[in-house]
């Protein structure tokens, strides 16, 4: 297999941190807003949709890793270069890049919306961007250890914030929780649909997955990872739904920042400017692991430098982000997103291990007869 | 085994580097010849002393250098009764601890002029070198940068041979290893590698021994300036290797695995590698009872945040978040800036560099007088101030508890750091407010996790999390708890580890 | 040199996009604190403004402004105009509703301020007595500032459990809400005092209805759990004698309830039938005689007394909230949460409301009296 790669000890990184990757890749600006998204459909059982999206996540982990193994030491953009051909390989894998930068580029675009509409209303969006790519380049330019690094910190250093939502609960109804189940089946599952915008991110584990050093844990971590977005999740949905009425819901954009502004502590009030800020950290290692993934894609296709693609990549993502301006434009991107997003996450994968699974019992075959 | 050829080759190269440096000048077997090239040499110093003995023998060194007691007890006694003319039979006779023959002539030159008595004699082309050097040096005294309450209270002085004894007498093990080097083109300053073997990783000390080999500088005049050039990275603010000047915890790295550098003529030794959270850590934790160690530690650590950010966020919040002031808070603050004509941003910045000027002229001038100078004038000129309207008071307390939370760092060095950290984000915070202040914190963050140290990352046992490092970290547990050799240092076993994982990988795929 | 590229590029940037932020210097900005809506001639609002300024005299002077204007934001213009310093709105910290105005209907205007990311929505809203500028305007003895004044007024109300709490977010809530309605506090100017006399209902964003202040007690305890309020009783003397002897027709009591929990349950869905419990665990704090609470016998009944008394005052509570048709109480919400499909709709719920039969049961428990028997 020429598609083998050659990692030396010195890249790879520890199967635990894999949690931190997979914790950080999946809260980004998704969990901002996503509480309406499956409101709408799913009501008061949204929490429901929650875990049933994450059951699903958990399954797609199960069979991702189980086309890893087939593989051994090889990320997704070699195992479709081998299962498709040098052609059509490298066109599905230019179309994966293309799908991660994509993903780059709605997280860069949601969190300049939400700066621009609570905290500064006359910042420009180009001052927003720029300094985002200048902190993506540098992380970048470290080397995988200190993306990761970057993951693992942002986890450890925003953790609290959850328990700033135990605050909100002053003013909650639980009864708004009841009666559990009353939506019917297809309802929680357009929730749990609606979730892929926010849900998506842990698929960079599959162009992670040759740097984890001790690979046999990595899928333990990876559902670690899962299980405890998960309770962030439900949490924060649970939260949502007691503290807001079901119609108030529908028309609050950002859910969760609308519940920090309630808040009070004696030292500082408003607390939801300040989480807007601190969400830097937390959208930062998002940019930094999906313009990784797209560099290993790009790599495949040609060997360039690792800071001359940041460069480009960056200024290419910048200029494409100038035009789009209007919350209109954003919902519109996001839509589009989450629509190929779900194709690419949770439909392909299945495909991918049925191709995989078929070509290694041929080659059996082959080698029997 | 990789380490040791690389030390092979390592050798190879110093002697052939050696070689074409100084010329190979063998010493002239008569008398005459012999001082006129030596006078030659050394361009004839007035400190150039040459005694003639007898007819045959002749003995030169430099004034001061030697200890003259021992000249003249042993040494010229010695050479009046021998008159047999091979300077092997000198040598043997001579009653003093390290005598050597020689046959180069730059060689014995460097020995002189390190503090040795040359012996010549005539039809000889060997040189007898008795090293007598004895030098002032300051007597030992209590350390003054790194005070502590418990704990030894010995500190390094400037001499070689003093530091490396402190530190054999706490350390009395066969395995402690002093590599010695020379290096400086002009200055020839010798230093010693100290480090434990067995305990220290060979990999770092592999790496320090490369470093200081491949240096080509003129001069080092203190361990300092050795730091900045072996360090991973010599243009970032963070220090990457400690200067200490206490042997106490200087050993305490040794035995923790690390390995230590001590220079002739600085009172500071280098131990390395070093990571960002140690330099927060003063020996004297490991003296107190852990609950207080703890304390004091997670006091240190809450003040760096304090330090960095305090006056940031009161900038951003008085610039452009007024909505997060509370309630109760508002009338006050906004009453404190009421007469001040800047905006926020200058406030801080003058009132921060007032700070620093004062502790600038402090650190400058004699200790009494500086002390006056930081209270006086951090009274009166912080009064003078708000009274003329130029800052609010609520600032003065806010600088005055970001200054103080900065001095608390136990390291020097990394207390400048932490207290010039601050200016670029007072700027960004002035600019873009709390964003500006985020925008700061996450380059903070990736560069420091950019840095390590000789190779080891440098926000450990932080990140890459080490469990079981954290007991001696940011908190310290009881002593059972404390892991003696950290992962940090004792990366040789998880290599292995990961080798042999790597190889059953290979093994299966083989399968 | 990648580095110095870098920092060269990080410094363009900044000098590019300098001061694209717009400052808010604290004391360069004029603070709302109080906002006053009221009726103006023909569709316009009239909106009085409480602006904090700060002088460099060491003290702040608190202006007020009044401004007539189609929209809300029409007025701030307006106000903007007037004043030497930008408005800020983000220390906004009571809204206040002319009675006019409530009873035409404040929707619109609970909308717009949820929708304003400036301002919090911990923001405290109070209907007024007559016109809210009269109540602004007034230079009261002993309150330099109203906004503040009022905040604190309403805050420690609602901490003490004599208010319901009326935050925008609890407001904007019911109100969008199919099932619930929601109540504001009525302020009243009173002399050189501001009071609070009574709660106003509200159904689908118009007052409808008052209680007096003294009422308030019983609407803490059925909506909310009563901890840290005084309920004041009298009983009559028939309901406790002959236990118990009285100076007067009426046994007067002071009550402090340690504890309290309403729980409402749905016990029959179609013939729209609702249990209302009450447990309510008490300290006995006043009598207007004396008597002997240590006697368990008279401990019970006066117990029962309370019981009966809270019952009929409840009653006589959401009878009315009947009439003006507004479920402050979130009967609705629990009918929903407890029924499975319900499918309330605003209209269904207020013919069900009216029909509701209500069973109450209240539970009194006084736990203790003071240090002296």
């Amino acid at each position: 297999m020429k598609s083998l790669l050659q990692i030396s000890n010195d890249q790879k990184f520890n199967a635990p941190l894999l949690f931190f990757v997979v914790v950080t890749s999946q809260i980004a600006v998704g969990i901002q807003g996503f509480q309406r998204l499956i409101v709408k459909d799913a009501t008061h059982d949204a929490w429901i949709s929650i875990l049933l999206s994450f059951l699903f996540s958990h399954f797609i982990v199960y069979v991702m890793f189980k086309t890893l193994e087939i593989y051994s030491t090889n990320d997704l953009f070699g195992i479709q270069l081998d299962l498709f051909g040098k052609y059509l390989g490298h066109l599905i894998n230019f179309s994966y890049v293309i799908y991660v930068s994509f993903a780059f580029f709605v997280v860069l675009k949601n969190y300049t919306e939400i700066i621009t509409t609570w905290v500064f209303p006359n910042l420009s969006q180009v001052f927003i961007s720029g300094t985002l790519l200048i902190l993506v380049i540098y992380s970048f330019t470290g080397g995988l250890r200190v993306i990761i690094g970057v993951c693992f910190i942002s986890v450890v250093s925003t953790i609290w914030m959850l328990l700033l939502l135990l605050f909100p609960l002053e003013y909650a109804h639980y009864n708004h929780l009841l009666p559990v189940l009353s939506n019917d089946l297809v309802s929680i599952l357009k929730g749990a649909y609606s979730m892929t915008f926010t849900i998506v991110g842990f698929e960079v584990v599959n162009i992670l997955y040759p740097f984890v050093k001790d690979k046999n844990k990595a899928q333990k971590y990876v559902h670690f990872g899962l299980f405890f977005t998960c309770f962030v999740y439900v949490f924060v949905m649970i939260v949502t739904i007691v503290y807001f009425s079901n119609e108030q819901l529908e028309k609050t954009i950002w859910a969760l920042l609308t519940l920090f502004s309630i808040i009070k502590l004696p030292f500082i009030e408003r607390i939801e400017i300040i989480v807007i800020c601190f969400w830097l950290i937390i959208i930062l290692p998002n940019l930094c692991l999906f313009s990784w993934s797209a560099y290993r894609g790009i790599v495949r296709i040609k060997n360039i430098k690792g800071t001359t693609f940041i460069w480009i990549f960056t200024i290419l993502i910048f200029f494409v982000s100038l035009p789009v301006q209007s919350r209109h434009d954003i919902n519109r991107i996001n839509n589009i997103f989450s629509k190929i997003a779900f194709y690419v996450v949770f439909i392909y994968p299945l495909f991918l291990y049925i191709m995989a699974s078929t070509k290694k019992i041929l080659k059996k075959w082959v080698k029997s007869s | 085994m990789f380490g040791m050829k690389k030390i092979r080759k390592i050798n190879k190269s110093n002697d052939s580097s050696a070689k074409t440096e100084a010329k190979h000048i063998k010493i002239p077997s008569s008398k005459v010849e012999f001082i006129e090239k030596l006078k030659e040499i050394t361009h004839s110093p007035a400190d150039l002393m040459i005694k003639e003995i007898s007819d045959t023998i002749t003995i030169i060194y430099v004034d001061f250098l030697i200890d003259v007691n021992t000249l003249n007890e042993q040494i010229l006694p010695t050479l009046e009764k021998t008159d047999c003319a091979t300077p092997r039979i000198i040598k043997e006779s001579l009653l003093v601890a390290e005598v050597d023959l020689g046959s180069e002539l730059n060689k014995c030159v460097l020995e002189m002029l390190i503090g040795a008595v040359l012996i010549h004699v005539e039809g000889n082309s060997e040189l007898v070198i008795a090293k007598i050097s004895a030098y002032q040096t300051r007597s030992l005294t209590t350390p003054e940068n790194e005070s502590q309450v418990i704990g030894s209270q010995i500190g390094f002085n400037e001499s070689l041979a003093t530091n490396i004894s402190l530190i054999r007498r706490y350390i009395t093990n066969p395995n402690l290893s002093n590599e010695k080097y020379v290096i400086g083109k002009e200055t020839n300053t010798s230093l010693s590698v100290l480090y434990i073997k067995g305990i220290a990783s060979e990999e770092y000390v592999n790496t320090v021994r490369q470093r200081i080999i491949d240096l080509d500088v003129s001069d080092i005049l203190d361990s300092a300036i050795l730091t900045e050039l072996i360090d991973d990275n010599s243009l970032t603010i963070f220090p990457q290797m400690l200067l200490t000047e206490r042997p106490d915890r200087f050993c305490d790295g040794l035995l923790s695995g690390k390995v230590g550098i001590v220079v002739n003529g600085s009172s500071m030794a280098i131990l390395c590698p070093y990571t960002f959270f140690e330099f927060f850590q003063s020996r004297e934790d490991q003296n107190l009872r852990w609950p207080i160690a703890t304390f004091l530690r997670l006091l240190r650590f809450s003040a760096i945040l304090i330090s960095i950010f305090f006056t940031p966020i009161y900038v951003a919040t008085l610039t452009f978040h007024y909505e997060v002031i509370p309630q109760p808070l508002l009338v006050p603050l906004s009453e404190s800036r009421a007469i001040v004509p800047f905006p926020p941003i200058i406030e801080a910045l003058f009132l921060e560099l007032i700070i620093e000027l004062l502790r600038e002229a402090g650190a400058r001038l004699p200790t009494k007088v500086g002390q006056t100078i930081g209270i006086v004038g951090g009274i009166v000129l912080g009064t003078a101030a708000v009274q003329a309207g130029i800052t609010s008071n609520i600032l003065i307390i806010i600088i005055a508890l970001c200054a103080l939370s900065a001095f608390t760092t136990p390291n020097y060095v990394m207390g400048n750091v932490i207290r010039i950290l601050r200016f670029p984000i007072i700027f960004l915070a002035g600019f873009w407010g709390f964003y500006g202040i985020m925008f700061a914190f996450c380059l903070l963050i990736i560069h420091l996790l950019r840095q390590s140290s000789l190779g080891a990352p440098y926000l450990q046992p932080f990140y890459p999390p080490r469990w079981k490092d954290m007991a001696d970290s940011v908190i310290r547990l009881p002593l059972p708890f404390i892991n003696r050799q950290p992962i940090l240092t004792s990366r040789k076993v998880n290599d292995k580890a990961s080798n042999n994982n790597s190889s059953n990988e290979e093994k299966m795929k083989q399968s | 040199m990648r580095k110095i590229k870098l920092i060269l590029i990080l410094l363009i940037c900044c000098s590019l996009i300098t001061g694209c932020a717009e400052t808010k210097i604290l004391e360069r900005i004029s603070l709302v604190t109080l906002i006053g809506y009221d009726n103006g001639d023909e569709d316009k609002v009239t909106a009085t403004t409480v602006v904090r300024q700060i002088n460099p005299e060491f003290e702040s002077r608190v202006e007020t402004q009044t401004e007539t204007e189609a929209t809300s934001k029409g007025t701030r213009i307006k106000v903007d105009m007037k004043t030497a310093k930008k408005l800020a709105a983000g220390q906004l910290r009571v809204v206040l509703y002319g009675e006019e105005l409530a009873k035409q209907g404040i929707e619109e205007s609970i909308q717009t301020l949820l929708s304003n990311s400036e301002i919090s929505t911990s923001v405290y809203l109070a209907v007024v007595r007559g016109e809210s500028k009269t109540l602004i305007e007034q230079n009261y003895e002993g309150i330099s500032d109203i906004g503040q004044h009022l905040y604190n007024l309403i805050d420690h109300n609602i901490e003490q459990q004599q208010l319901i709490s009326s935050t925008l977010h609890e407001i904007g809530r019911d109100n969008q809400s199919k099932v619930r309605n929601f109540a504001l506090p009525i302020l009243k100017k009173e002399g050189q005092f501001i009071g609070i006399t009574g709660t106003a209902f509200f159904n689908k964003g118009k007052m409808v209805g008052e209680l007096p202040s003294s009422d308030i007690s019983y609407l803490v305890l059925i909506c909310d759990s009563f901890k840290s309020g005084t309920l004041e009783l009298s009983l009559d003397s028939e309901s406790i004698s002959p236990t118990v002897e009285t100076k007067g027709d009426t046994l007067n009591l002071a009550v402090d309830s340690i504890k309290s929990k309403s729980i409402i349950k749905v016990t029959d869905a179609k013939k729209n039938e609702f249990d209302l419990n009450i447990l309510l665990k008490c300290r006995l704090l006043e009598t207007s005689n004396k008597i002997d609470i240590s006697d368990p016998k008279v401990n019970k009944t006066i117990e029962k007394a309370m019981n009966e008394k809270i019952e009929s005052e409840i009653s006589r509570i959401i009878k009315y909230t009947k009439e003006i048709e507004s479920d402050i109480f979130g009967f609705g919400e629990e009918y929903r949460s407890q029924v499975r499909g319900a499918n309330l709709t605003e209209e269904k719920w207020m013919e069900m409301y009216k029909k509701m039969k209500l069973n109450i049961n209240v539970d009194v428990e006084i736990i203790r009296n003071g240090v002296y028997e």
